[in-house]
């Protein structure tokens, strides 16, 4: 839908006098906000002892590249948030296939989940303390936990959601459990399952930061609260740059994912017909 | 048609890659402290929290290699709240944790084991209520109805009191605002608080950065020392290990007075703070740890006292209770 953004050079229509105004509009928020930041540091508007310029927070950043420190905190958090997402997208999936597919574990399960799901993860730390210590393990159990419960929920909804014609136009054609659920149900429930990722990609940042408090000394989680702490404002900023770097480039990756899957889809809906 | 998929299948892939190439190398990073000789060792673990008196015998390096010599292998692992420093020392995944000298009081009265270890050199100097450079705030007196930023539990908790009581306040005359220390420092900055009760280097941050006065310390008022505490569980069974980190911490605080420059130069990298702060921060108190003795008890007792009073904590504690050789 929102093509235009991602990939101007494939867009059929529209695209005749603005073709480059539509590739830089999604920058363009991103770019005043700065200006607006710098100009304002620079006019001596706001105090520079609490904002920082952003010319500031990027020596900053290179400050803290060479010292190696910052990409030592980027790997590690990313290690983190990777096998976290890794573990809590397999175990959301999971359920959200038994639960979408079968009553009595639906029965069973999901209003458990649904219990759980709402806990804030702040609250959460004392028992992660106890019951898992303070290692990685602690840490990357945490984002398990804030990644699951979107992917269940899009996983779960999408299955349940599928077309019930669908499903009887399969039953008719006397297609088997396995084929009904590959050829109907999971192409079906994709779109939704994906926009699960993308969510559950965003929470993934947001949990790391919470869980980077419990005993670490690395981390962008780390370096943000500690800066925080000691207001070094120049990398809290820095850190919330990252943040927000890392985000945009994760939903690239899940948005490159979606329309390859989806345009598979598509083609083979068509060769169908 | 068909190659635009495929660019897209690889870019995807190769960013793929990269993300897990990454994370890999993230990975490896976070094995590299739990390295190998440490089979044989006993492992000793200590909490701390930046600059903490257990932070400069971690950097300094010198207590670690003395307890390896006498088969320990000291751990350290550093805490950002010193309230899961206390959850982690609970459930036993600490031994020894570095606390102010509030928190084990408030844990006693909670109903925790724990036993102090050793104490620390005073900071009273260092410590006490902030005013901002215009607020016109001159005396004690004058805090009546004003906005004062602390932090629960604290050290900052006690000094409030302690200094309010001096002038014939209460903490009802006030407005108690509790905030962490970031989030005290930008509100003190802004002027939405009209002052602010903390410690150093977060005093002597404001007072250089912005010009912040000093309206008391707690000289004589509150002591603030680092207390190094364990559960009765663990002290009773390596009183060895006890008497052994605290002496070399000793050793450690020793060297930490005699060598002003260098430490001011090794806790302004680990803050990221400028010397000049730095340096207030260290000329203003001295290190030691060591026993505690009666006149500390004392001076904890005073704090659980006042905290009962206040309702602070809803139990009346002994803290003789809290030393090894009570029970």
């Amino acid at each position: 839908m929102d093509q235009t953004t991602t990939s101007p050079q494939t867009t059929h229509k529209a695209r005749s006098f603005s073709f480059s105004w539509a590739g830089l509009l999604p920058f363009l928020l991103p770019i005043l906000l700065i200006v607006i930041w710098q100009v304002s540091v620079s006019a001596g508007w706001v105090d520079s002892q609490l904002l920082p310029s952003p010319l500031a927070v990027i020596q900053d950043g290179i400050a803290l590249w060479q010292t190696g420190e910052l990409p030592k905190n980027i790997s590690i958090s990313l290690y983190r948030a990777t096998t976290g997402f890794v573990l809590g997208g397999s175990i959301g999936f999971i359920l959200g296939l038994a639960n979408g597919l079968s009553m009595f574990s639906r029965r069973l399960l999901d209003s458990s989940i649904q219990m759980l799901r709402n806990i804030p993860h702040l609250s959460l730390i004392p028992l992660v303390i106890i019951l898992l210590g303070i290692g990685e393990t602690a840490k990357i159990s945490l984002v398990t936990i804030g990644v699951m419960f979107p992917i269940y929920i899009n996983t779960f909804h999408g299955i349940t959601s599928v077309d019930p014609n669908l499903m009887e136009m399969g039953h008719a054609y006397g297609l088997s459990k396995w084929e009904q659920f590959t050829k109907i149900i999971f192409p079906g429930a994709l779109p939704t399952i994906l926009v699960g990722v993308r969510y559950a990609l965003g929470v993934m940042w947001t949990t790391l930061i919470v869980a980077e408090t419990i005993s670490s000394n690395s981390g962008i989680g780390y370096m943000a609260t500690n800066a925080q702490e000691f207001m070094d404002m120049a990398t809290v900023l820095l850190c919330i740059v990252i943040y927000a770097l890392l985000g945009k480039l994760s939903d690239l990756i899940a948005k490159a994912l979606e329309s390859l899957c989806l345009s598979w889809q598509n083609q083979g809906g068509a060769s169908r017909e | 048609m068909s190659h635009k998929p495929r660019f897209k299948i690889a870019l995807l892939l190769l960013a793929l890659v990269a993300w897990l190439a990454v994370a890999v190398y993230g990975y490896t990073q976070t094995i590299t402290s739990t390295s190998s000789d440490g089979k044989k060792l006993t492992r000793v673990v200590v909490g701390y929290q930046k600059v903490d008196p257990a932070d400069i015998s971690r950097q300094r390096g010198e207590l670690a290699k003395k307890m390896k010599a006498k088969g320990y292998k000291v751990v350290f692992k550093e805490f950002q709240s010193g309230a899961a420093l206390m959850t982690a020392l609970k459930s036993g995944n600490i031994d020894y944790a570095r606390l102010g000298d509030t928190p084990p009081v408030v844990n006693q009265a909670s109903g925790l084991d724990l036993v102090y270890i050793g104490a620390g050199a005073s900071k009273e100097y260092g410590t006490g209520v902030l005013v901002g450079k215009n607020s016109g705030i001159t005396s004690i007196k004058q805090l009546k109805g004003k906005r004062i930023a602390y932090a629960k539990g604290t050290a900052a908790e006690f000094t409030i009191i302690q200094v309010l009581a001096k002038a014939g306040l209460t903490t009802k005359d006030v407005t108690l605002v509790n905030m962490d220390q970031g989030a005290a420092s930008v509100a003190f900055a802004k002027g939405n608080v009209d002052a602010w009760v903390t410690w150093d280097p977060y005093t002597a941050t404001a007072q250089v950065q912005q010009d912040a006065k000093l309206l008391t310390n707690a000289k004589g008022l509150a002591m603030n020392r680092d207390f190094v505490v364990a559960t009765r569980k663990y002290a009773k069974n390596h009183t060895k290990v006890s008497s052994l980190l605290i002496k070399y911490m000793g050793q450690d605080m020793t060297w930490a007075t005699k060598h002003p420059t260098e430490l001011i130069d090794m806790l302004s990298k680990t803050l990221k703070l400028s010397k000049k702060i730095m340096k207030l921060t260290v000329e203003r108190r001295t290190f030691s740890m060591a026993p505690v003795t009666d006149a500390i008890v004392a001076e904890q007792q005073k704090i659980a006292d006042v905290f009962y009073e206040q309702g602070i904590i809803t139990k009346k504690i002994d803290i003789n209770d809290a030393l090894l050789d009570s029970k």
